[in-house]
Formats: C-alpha cells, sequence, structure tokens
C-alpha cells in the first residue's frame, strides 16, 4: 500500500527534477528548463480547464441569486397582498355590520341602552373583536353606551376622530388609547335622526383580535407582519421595530393601493419588505400592512443547497489538477526521456564522428611515417650488417648497440603505426562459438600472478544459462585484454575487479567489468576513446588501447559505454549480440 | 641466363637499395626496379631466372596490383611478397586473391625476410 502511494507520488513528481546536468550532454537538449515546460503545461492545461467551470459557477450563481432574489420578491408580495385582504375584510366586516346596524334600527332603539346591549352581543356573537357600541349627537355627547367600561355621559366633541366622523359616511380611526388606557380602534358611522340632525354609531374594535388575524399569516421564523399608521408610528407591535405607538422610519405615501416590495437594510441584515395600506371602497384607512421577512432565513435553503455544490465543485477541482498535473509529469517524461536519449545518441554518434575523422588522419599519417621508417630501418640494418659482416668492426659491440637501439626504436614506431592502421582497418572476422568463461579465464591466466602479488580480488560472475557468443574470437579476445589491463592498471593494493556477465534478452548479452580503483575524472571521461589520449605517465601508454576497444566493440556489433566515479571506480559495460549480424562480416 | 634471387620493386629508392645491399651482403644475388612497367619488362626477360619478387603496391606508374597480375601472366610460379607501407584489409584480400604469397607490412625486418626466402628456395630444390 506504501508502495502503491509512493509509486503514485513518483508519477507525479517528474523525473526530470532529479536531473543533473551534464556539461557533455547539454548542447544535445532540445529544452534546457524542464521544470518550466512542466509549469507552463501544468498552467495552461489546468486555466483552460478551470476557467470555463469558474466562468460557468459565477454566471450560476449569479443566475441563482436572481431567481432567488425574484422568488423572494415575489412570495412576499403575494404575503403582503394575502395579508393585506385578510385586514381588509377584517375591517370592512365590521364597518358592513356596523352600516347595516344602523339602517335596521330606528335612532329611538339605538338609544335604548338595552337594545343596544343586545346589538353589542349580536355583533360579537357574528363576528367578534368589538368590544363596545355606543350612540352619540352631533355635539360629541354619548347618548347611548353598551360596554365594559363605565364611559356614559362622556363628550368627545374635541375629539379629532369625532371630527373626522361627522364629515365622513363611516370613519376607521388609528390605533389609540383614549379614555380607557387600552389600545383600540374606533370605527364610526355616520346617520341621521328623525329630525334631521347627525348622529353616529360608534364601535371599538379591540386590536388583540387584528393582531392574531395577522400573526396567522406568519410564516416560519423570519417573517414580520404589522401595521404602521401614516406617520410611521407601530399599530401593532413588531419584531423589528418593538411595541405599539414606537415611532419607525417607515412612511409611506398614503392611497397606493398597490402592493410594492423594495429591499432594505436593517440592523445590518438585508431585508424583503412588502407594503400596501389598507383602503376600501368608500373610506380610506390610516394604516398601511407592512411585512418585513429577512432575506438570510429564507435563503437557506439555497445557502445548504451552495455548500454542497461549493463542495462538489472543489473536489472536482482537486481531481482535475491532480489528474493534470498527472497527464504533464507523464508527457513532459516522455518528452525528457526522448530528449536524453536523442542526446545521448547525439554524443555516441558525434563521439564516433570525431573517431572515425581522427582515425582516418591516423591513418594517413601512419601511411606517410611508414615509408621513412622502412628507410631509416634499412639504412640502420644496413649499418649492422657492415659491422657484423665486414671484419674489421665485427667486435665493436658499443656500434652494434647503439644502431641496435636504433632499430628497436624504429620497430616501436612500426608497431603503432600498424596499431594506428589497425584502428581504421576493416579486419577478417573470424565467426567462432566462444564460450565466455573460458575466454576470461584465458584472459585472466596472464594476471594471475599479478593478481596473488598485488592482492587484488578479482570475482568472475557468469550464469549458467549463459549462451555461447557468435562472434569473432579475436577480437572480441581483444576487447576483454584491453580492458582486463586496463582495469589492472587503475586498482591499487587490495582492491576488488568484478566481470560480470548477463543476459539482457534472447539477442543481448551485457558484459560488465567493474573495478574500484582510482576512477576517471568527469573532464576525462569523453576523451578516453580518442585515439591517442593517455594519463599514463612517461609516454608509457601509447593512447590507443580503448580507442581500439571502441572501435573493436563497434565490429561485434555492440556498443560500450563507461561510467565512472572518481576516487570511487569504473564500470565498463559492454552490450553484443549473441549471434554477430551477417552483415558484419565483410 | 644469370639466376637472380631476389626481385624488389619499390619506388622508395634509397629503402630499395639499402635492402638490396642487405640481401647481398647476405650472399644472394638481387635486382631492383623503381617502378611498374620496368620491373614487368625485367620479369619477362628473366622469367624464370627469379626465386622470389618483393612488390610495393603504390608505384608511380601503375598499381601494385596491376604490376602482380602481369608477373602472374609471365609466370605464376613465382612467389611474390606484397612489401607495403600503406595496404589496408582490402588490399591484403585483393593481392591473396590475385595470387601474392606474403603480405608484409613495412618496415620488414630482413631476418624475416631471408628465412621466407630460404624456405622457398629449399620447396622449389625439391
Amino acid at each position: 500500500m506504501l508502495k502503491l502511494f509512493q509509486d503514485f507520488l513518483k508519477s507525479l513528481w517528474p523525473e526530470f527534477y532529479r536531473h543533473r546536468t551534464n556539461v557533455h550532454l547539454n548542447s544535445f537538449y532540445t529544452f534546457t528548463n524542464y521544470r518550466y515546460l512542466w509549469f507552463i503545461s501544468i498552467s495552461v492545461l489546468a486555466a483552460t480547464a478551470l476557467a470555463p467551470i469558474c466562468i460557468a459557477t459565477l454566471i450560476y450563481y449569479q443566475l441563482i441569486e436572481t431567481s432567488v432574489d425574484s422568488d423572494l420578491n415575489h412570495r412576499t408580495k403575494q404575503l403582503t397582498v394575502v395579508a393585506k385582504s385578510a385586514v381588509t375584510y377584517f375591517m370592512e366586516e365590521r364597518l358592513n355590520a356596523l352600516t347595516f346596524t344602523v339602517n335596521e334600527n330606528e335612532y329611538k332603539q339605538l338609544t335604548d341602552n338595552t337594545r343596544l346591549a343586545e346589538i353589542l352581543k349580536n355583533l360579537k356573537l357574528g363576528f367578534g373583536g368589538v368590544t363596545d357600541l355606543s350612540v352619540l349627537d352631533a355635539d360629541g355627547n354619548q347618548v347611548a353606551y353598551a360596554g365594559p367600561f363605565n364611559l356614559e355621559g362622556k363628550n368627545y366633541k374635541n375629539q379629532s376622530w369625532f371630527e373626522q366622523s361627522l364629515k365622513q359616511m363611516n370613519y376607521i380611526s388609528e390605533v389609540f388609547t383614549g379614555y380607557r388606557d387600552v389600545p383600540h380602534i374606533i370605527i364610526t358611522v355616520r346617520s341621521a335622526k328623525p329630525d334631521g340632525s347627525s348622529f353616529i354609531l360608534r364601535a371599538t374594535l379591540d386590536t388583540e383580535r387584528l393582531m392574531q388575524t395577522l400573526s396567522s399569516y406568519k410564516t416560519g421564523d423570519y417573517a414580520d407582519i404589522f401595521l404602521v399608521n401614516h406617520e410611521g408610528t407601530l399599530q401593532t407591535p413588531s419584531i423589528h421595530y418593538g411595541a405599539i405607538f414606537t415611532p419607525t422610519n417607515l412612511i409611506f405615501s398614503a392611497g397606493s393601493d398597490e402592493s410594492e416590495v423594495i429591499e432594505i437594510f436593517l440592523n445590518g441584515k438585508s431585508i424583503i419588505s412588502g407594503h400596501s395600506s389598507i383602503s376600501r371602497d368608500l373610506t380610506s384607512t390610516p394604516f398601511t400592512l407592512m411585512v418585513l421577512k429577512e432575506k438570510a432565513g429564507m435563503l437557506k435553503f439555497w445557502q445548504d443547497m451552495s455548500f454542497k455544490f461549493n463542495w462538489i465543485m472543489g473536489a472536482s477541482v482537486i481531481v482535475i489538477l491532480i489528474v493534470i498535473t498527472f497527464a504533464s509529469t507523464f508527457m513532459v517524461n516522455k518528452l525528457y526521456r526522448a530528449d536524453k536519449a536523442k542526446a545521448e545518441t547525439m554524443m555516441q554518434m558525434e563521439q564516433s564522428q570525431q573517431l572515425a575523422s581522427i582515425g582516418q588522419l591516423a591513418a594517413g599519417v601512419a601511411h606517410e611515417i611508414n615509408n621513412p621508417l622502412a628507410v631509416i630501418n634499412q639504412t640502420a640494418g644496413y649499418m649492422k650488417d657492415l659491422f657484423s659482416f665486414e671484419d674489421q668492426a665485427r667486435n665493436d659491440d658499443e656500434i652494434v648497440e647503439y644502431i641496435d637501439s636504433i632499430l628497436d626504436a624504429v620497430d616501436r614506431c612500426g608497431t603503432i603505426t600498424r596499431q594506428l592502421l589497425g584502428f581504421v582497418r576493416q579486419f577478417d572476422v573470424k565467426i567462432k562459438k566462444v564460450n565466455l568463461h573460458k575466454l576470461i579465464s584465458q584472459v585472466l591466466s596472464f594476471h594471475k600472478k599479478e593478481a596473488e602479488y598485488r592482492r587484488i580480488n578479482v570475482t568472475v560472475s557468469i550464469p549458467d544459462s549463459f549462451p555461447e557468443l557468435e562472434t569473432d574470437s579475436s577480437k572480441f579476445q581483444q576487447v576483454l585484454v584491453n580492458l582486463i589491463n586496463n582495469a589492472f592498471q587503475a586498482v591499487e593494493e587490495g582492491n576488488c575487479l568484478d566481470i560480470i556477465a548477463g543476459q539482457l534478452s534472447p539477442d543481448t548479452v551485457e558484459l560488465v567489468i567493474h573495478d574500484t580503483g582510482c576512477g576517471i575524472p568527469e573532464e576525462n571521461l569523453k576523451k578516453i576513446h580518442e585515439p591517442f589520449y593517455s594519463t599514463k605517465k612517461n609516454g608509457s601508454g601509447t593512447g590507443l588501447g580503448l580507442s581500439i576497444t571502441y572501435g573493436l566493440v563497434k565490429k561485434l556489433g555492440g556498443r560500450i559505454s563507461v561510467q565512472s566515479t572518481e576516487g570511487v571506480g569504473t564500470s565498463f559495460t559492454i552490450h553484443l549480440p549473441v549471434k554477430i549480424n551477417e552483415g558484419r562480416k565483410a | 641466363m644469370q639466376h637472380t634471387d631476389i626481385l624488389i620493386i619499390d619506388d622508395e629508392i634509397k629503402f630499395a637499395d639499402m635492402l638490396a645491399k642487405r640481401i647481398e651482403l647476405r650472399g644472394r644475388s638481387n635486382a631492383v626496379c623503381y617502378d611498374g612497367r620496368s620491373a614487368l619488362e625485367w620479369v619477362k626477360s628473366h622469367a624464370h631466372g627469379i626465386t622470389l619478387i618483393l612488390l610495393d603496391l603504390r608505384l608511380p606508374d601503375l598499381y601494385g596490383t596491376e604490376v602482380l597480375v602481369g608477373i602472374k601472366e609471365i609466370n605464376p610460379a613465382i612467389p611474390v611478397i606484397i612489401l607495403t607501407g600503406h595496404g589496408t584489409e582490402k588490399d591484403r584480400l585483393e593481392c591473396e586473391r590475385l595470387g601474392a604469397y606474403r603480405f608484409i607490412h613495412k618496415p620488414p625486418k630482413i631476418d624475416e625476410l631471408m628465412s621466407i626466402f630460404e624456405q622457398i628456395r629449399e620447396k622449389s630444390e625439391c
């Protein structure tokens, strides 16, 4: 499980982040900054994928908000209309009942207290909410009274409602406390006595009943329904503004019969407010119905939904980002690997091209040197002959010795030029079955004494299943001799030399010659295959060993690579075909 | 006609002369030609009096291989050793195909040449 997680992280975390710059390879890379490429890839993909989502989300939110707003307004308006008609009906019903009473009874009957009490009783039974009834004459004197308060004989001439009542056929007052000290509403109907003078029938409505009617329309905890008068004073208690008679800033022009909805801010809360003045056909009332709904409460459903929506959105964005990162890492890694392989191939090609041209040059030089060498050789040989064959100098050993040293030097030059020629020359390929184990034992036998003497630990590991190679045995032998010689020269006393063979595929084998010797500094690694490159002191090496090995391995249809860390050791890895390619025989 | 042990065909005059002198010192008769045509003339006139021919591949007038073919036309029995400072593997294979006896790179070792000569002489005497 942990491994799976590590693999997952690895696939997200790109390989090129662990990339170490190699000065020799850098010039062959197509892209230089893979981190930047990766970053750009993720950014562009993320922007392309997320931008439409973000825009769509914004549009969605805006649409939802608009529709929720209009829905809220619509619902508030409806509630306002319904509550208004309820209040209007409440008023109208009682006013009509009063009008009916005036028309149905003679003035005489109405001024009879017993009769009046009977009418009050019927009104209470039929409609409810009526506290008392009284009859007033045109001077404001209370002529008759029925009800729980002792108000007989009172004069209302100077009260504003009385003045209004005389002017209009019927009248509905604001809520006030009056003589009885209890909030109430007065409804009056004007009529004429038999003698032609006016009288007024007054009913007092108890506000409790009105409040009950209003509160029956409250839906949920966030609604507030109440009445205000034209001055904005509360006529019924309000959740937001407080008790009855509290002044508010809610002032509306009277007479607007239409229900209107606006949005207001109250104590930092956004509130949808509906209002409509209460009026009836014949007379207007001083009341405006207010419906306040807290937006937050009404939005709760929407907020719950958008919370869920945000969760889903967040999760999707994270998943998209992970997928994008994964895809970008995968693609850039692929690109990086391909580029790396390309750079390595290009470097190898450049190296082999360089080798080929150096080889050709070397061959030309060798050709030109061989002829004068032959002349020197023959001349010195002739001088030696003279001393050897002619009697007078036969015993002059010193001169013979000098000439021998000239001949030795020419021989050495001859060896070098032959090696150089061998470097570019196509050798005759003798394909044979080669037993690697045997061949290595043969080569190592030359170093047996040296290994014992220098206490070098040589291990050979070749699996039993290792196939017999069909290759040019002499070339292969030369490769092994060169590499093993090199390794012996590189190791110090007590170091290790490992020869490890393995089969990579049915067609390819690998041979690693690893030593724990001095290693090759990085700046020299590129040059080791070049002819004449030698770090051996005093010119003891020709600098041709590894370049010849390089050419030989190529001719065997394989390739050779070297990994080395200075002070740790060097590994030469050879990949060879199990069976040499027919085309290479020529 | 006088018998010639070794005929040297080489345009590198100093080399050819020195080699000739050394062969002479070793008691073997020899002749030297510095170009292909004169060499072929010489071989034609001594067709049956030559034991061994040393032939350079790069001559001023003809290719060594052309000379080799010419010699083989005159007398296929004369062994020809190719002595060259330029020979490639391809040249070697070509020369062997055309009937060269040996293919030796310059500079040659006089003792090696002499021992080859002795082998050939012994063989021809048998």
